[in-house]
């Protein structure tokens, strides 16, 4: 045998060897049985900044947070209309809206053994005030209807609670990690509560009232839960010990988890759903969120033409929302009709939930010239002028909507652009120059109540909002939204919000685009799911069976 | 000159490479039209006090030329600053992520150093034959095929239609790490008697250890092989084969010292290269390595990350280089150290 024959043997030989190793990867799969089944293993993305409830105050640091401390109310399972005991058990307001009465649960511990009484409850909220988040700035959302001397105690289990100001969205502001107590003991024996600053001490531990316990936090790699024998609500009925959280950035990698049993939840993309859908013991069911999709537009961008209602209102009808739902979602996405989203109080008061604006390339085309914004005479409209739109880098769906928005202006006779920047040059040229015109953006609740969307959506930088620099204002708009923030009384606020909506709907400073759904893949061993959108993960409600 | 004088003399040199490397990356990371310390206050949802508060501790209102003062400042008292990312001091970061990458590394080297010396002697010395053909494929596929390629494939081979390895992590769910002295998991379960822990750390560094030694395998075997045939060719072999010595001394003793010398070389500049951290390994993997810190520090502008990440590989490079400039004068008695 000549030289070259062996050579190709040799080949032939590594690479059957190489087939034969990867012999099983069709259709070999059998059913797996449970893994770790006192345990909930969740694979996703993102790492906690924190896990100090007073500085919280994205995703990651709550999905810890939520099961480790409490607040005076919660939220059970998909219900997200109503406020259920949690540390208090019952309250009262009084009739000017200002002063709340909580009565406090008895005989509740710390994960620490060290009793819960009304001094945690002021301690913790106070803390809040005074520490003002340096690294996050979540304590605005306290700090807007209370200061340090709000908080009285009445006895060891009553507390009452003055606001500066009425506001129809404290109870739900309660609900939140940043409404959550802490034990003032442990706080005070790690560094105490100083203005501004942080303490790094609760950034990286946790003695709180709820079910679970930290037993370890490993940054960028895991969090695990361990349940917490002091809680008050009892280990009676089905639940895990252990919570595992993982951070792993590779989408393959989590989907390889879910699929092979390691992972009981995956955070998985939606391009990547179809990878996990219809595999032998994954569910993947989608839920309402409250995460919302906007197209937002600078009204004082050096492209003069987007002061003009007209040209905005024309924008929002060139939008392909059917191609964003199907192409960019995958089918995950439902219409949002104005601020609020669908689902959350009041949202009833946008058109009865009835989006207005449909892709509708006509009536652009009407409206722009009835404008007087027409065609010239090589089909440009704006005299040629071009649109700027920009996304985040990384984000496929705002990229896929971005061309597809892209080749609709190009229908209108609009020329513009598509440009994607990484996260903080995006931020830096949205909120120091006026050099875009168009940006994908998206918002997440934090807390239950509309106030949290139509404000920063809609009221302007007079009242301390326009949190995209639109530069869009309203004084009706504005007056309606402080109205509704400051008022408890149901008719008043539904009033409010819908004549802000008949006005802002009609000079839209945004594209309202959709609701994503939100879809955490999972194994059908496991029980007690129940999404929730203010609450993503309450892990003492889930068991493997 | 003596060999301490030499070190030291390399180590003083350091320092302006350093100050090099730090003004480069500064200048660089910092002349982007970017806004951080909005992205670190958390986005269009960030409160103007904490966006300011940010802004002031990082001099971002100074001109860079003083923001860079300030940087070396603090640099020369140790203080590498805070990594905003992780919120948390940019030297904890690095203490946790070194090790990880370190024994990643270490575990790659120990894999491929030994089969490509060996894989190259054998090729060379069987030149032509079946051996030399497999040896040289394996050389081509380590070569050629892309690293998370690889990494996918063997995940979704041996972690999930044949499932005899972990797929991602250092440890197993419900085994704990070990008290931390080292950092390195293996090293710190075996100071701490565990051997849980350390089967774990060592079963869960299999794979990934392999992907990532696979490519630098395939350099040593190829740089052996080649290196190994020139000697090979030399007239004091053919003098020494003369002379009736025993092939495997000639091999052993007369060919494989000399040849070892570009060996050594690409060696060390891989583990220098390694140590940066592997960032499609460490991220398929989920190792919790520098490449993942470095990648997520560079997107996210978190200039103090980016700045401790540069000055831990530029100093792991010089390193790297010292000791493979060490072994030199250890293979062949004829280098000089600090010789022109």
């Amino acid at each position: 045998m000549n030289n070259k024959k062996v050579g190709l043997l040799a080949i032939g030989m590594c690479l059957l060897m190489i087939a034969a190793s990867f012999s099983g990867c069709v259709e070999t799969e059998t059913e797996i049985e449970i893994k770790n089944p006192d345990t909930i293993v969740f694979y996703t993305i993102g790492d906690p900044k924190t896990l100090d409830p007073a500085d919280a105050y994205d995703t990651a640091s709550g999905e810890v947070i939520f099961s480790i401390y409490e607040g005076l109310i919660t939220y059970k399972g998909a219900d997200t209309e109503t406020f259920y005991p949690s540390l208090a058990t019952d309250w009262s307001v009084s009739n000017d809206s200002l002063t709340w009465t909580f009565n406090l649960r008895e005989n509740v511990k710390f994960s620490n053994g060290n009793d819960f009484t009304a001094e945690d409850v002021k301690y913790s909220f106070d803390r809040v005030l005074i520490m003002d988040a340096p690294e996050s700035g979540v304590s605005w959302i306290l700090s807007q209807c209370m200061d340090t001397n709000s908080t009285k105690i009445i006895d060891d289990y009553t507390i009452e609670i003055t606001l500066t100001d009425p506001y129809g969205g404290f109870l739900a502001l309660l609900g939140y990690t940043v409404g959550y107590i802490v034990d003032k003991e442990t706080v005070e024996a790690h560094g105490g509560v100083v203005a501004d600053t942080e303490n790094e001490w609760m950034k990286e531990h946790a003695v709180g009232t709820g079910p679970y316990m930290l037993d370890h936090w490993t940054h960028k790699t895991e969090v695990v839960l361990v349940k917490n024998e002091n809680y008050w609500g009892g280990w009676d009925g089905k639940h895990v010990d252990k919570v595992v959280i993982k951070t792993a950035d590779e989408p393959a990698t989590r989907i390889l988890a879910l699929l092979n049993g390691d992972a009981d939840f995956a955070y998985i993309p939606y391009e990547n759903l179809e990878d996990v859908e219809g595999e032998d013991g994954v569910i993947v069911q989608p839920y309402d969120s409250y995460d919302v999709v906007l197209v937002i537009l600078n009204t004082k961008s050096n492209n003069a033409y987007l002061a003009e209602a007209e040209v905005r209102q024309a924008l929002s009808y060139a939008f392909n929302y059917q191609s964003a739902i199907d192409d960019a979602y995958i089918g995950y996405m439902s219409r949002l009709p104005g601020c609020i989203p669908v689902g959350m109080p009041y949202y009833e008061t946008q058109n009865n939930g009835v989006p207005v604006y449909d892709y509708d390339l006509v009536e652009a085309e009407k409206i722009l010239d009835d404008a007087g914004y027409t065609e010239n005479d090589d089909g440009y409209r704006f005299n040629a002028t071009t649109f700027r739109i920009f996304y985040n880098a990384g984000n496929a769906e705002r990229l896929k909507m971005s061309l597809s928005f892209q080749q609709e202006l190009t229908e209108l006779g609009i020329i513009s652009t598509v440009t994607t920047e990484g996260w903080p040059q995006l931020l830096h040229r949205m909120f120091a120059t006026s050099d875009w015109d168009i940006i994908f953006m998206g918002w997440g609740p934090d807390y239950n109540d509309p106030d949290d969307y139509i404000a920063p959506f809609v009221g302007s930088a007079d009242i301390g909002q326009d949190t995209y620099n639109t530069g869009w204002k309203n004084e009706t708009v504005d007056e309606m939204i402080l109205k509704a923030k400051y008022t408890t009384d149901h008719e008043e606020r539904s009033d409010a919000y819908q004549t802000a909506f008949d006005i802002y709907i009609h000079d839209p400073p945004m594209i309202f685009i959709g609701q994503r759904q939100y879809i955490r893949p999972m194994r059908d061993w496991v029980q007690g799911y129940s999404y929730n959108p203010v609450r993503e993960w309450y892990w003492y409600d889930y068991y493997k069976e | 000159m003596k060999t301490w004088e030499y070190i030291t003399r390399r180590l003083i040199l350091l320092i302006p490479v350093l100050i090099g490397v730090t003004i480069l990356t500064f200048v660089v990371s910092h002349v982007i039209p970017a806004d951080p310390a909005m992205h670190f206050a958390g986005g269009p949802k960030a409160q103007p006090e904490t966006i300011e508060r940010i802004r002031e501790e990082l001099h971002l209102n100074e001109p860079v030329l003083v923001q860079y003062f300030y940087y070396l400042n603090d640099l020369v008292h140790f203080d590498l600053g805070k990594s905003y990312l992780e919120s948390r001091p940019v030297t904890d970061s690095l203490a946790q992520y070194f090790p990880a990458t370190l024994e990643l590394t270490i575990f790659a080297m120990l894999i491929s150093i030994p089969l490509g010396i060996v894989g190259g002697i054998i090729s060379a010395i069987r030149r032509n034959k079946l051996s030399d053909h497999i040896t040289r494929f394996i050389a081509i596929v380590g070569y050629s095929l892309p690293i998370f390629w690889l990494a996918l494939m063997f995940q979704y081979a041996f972690a999930y239609q044949i499932p005899i390895l972990p797929l991602e992590g250092r440890l197993s769910i419900g085994v704990s790490a070990p008290p931390p002295v080292t950092g390195l998991f293996v090293v710190d379960s075996l100071l701490a008697g565990d051997l849980e822990a350390c089967g774990s750390a060592l079963y869960h560094l299999l794979m990934p250890a392999f992907t990532l030694g696979f490519a630098t395998l395939a350099l040593i075997l190829r740089m052996t092989r080649s290196s190994m045939l020139e000697v090979m060719g030399a007239d004091y072999i053919r003098t020494a084969r003369a002379k009736g010595l025993s092939e495997r001394t000639v091999i052993f003793k007369h060919a494989l010292r000399n040849a070892l010398i570009p060996t050594v070389t690409v060696s060390g500049l891989s583990f220098g290269a390694l140590l940066g951290g592997a960032v499609l390994t460490e991220t398929i993997f989920n190792w919790p390595g520098m490449g993942r810190f470095a990648a997520s520090a560079v997107i996210g502008l978190d200039f103090n990350s980016v700045m401790g990440f540069t000055l831990v590989v530029a100093i792991t490079y010089v390193l790297a280089n010292l000791i493979v400039d060490l072994l030199y004068a250890v293979i062949d008695p004829r280098v000089k150290l600090g010789g022109v």
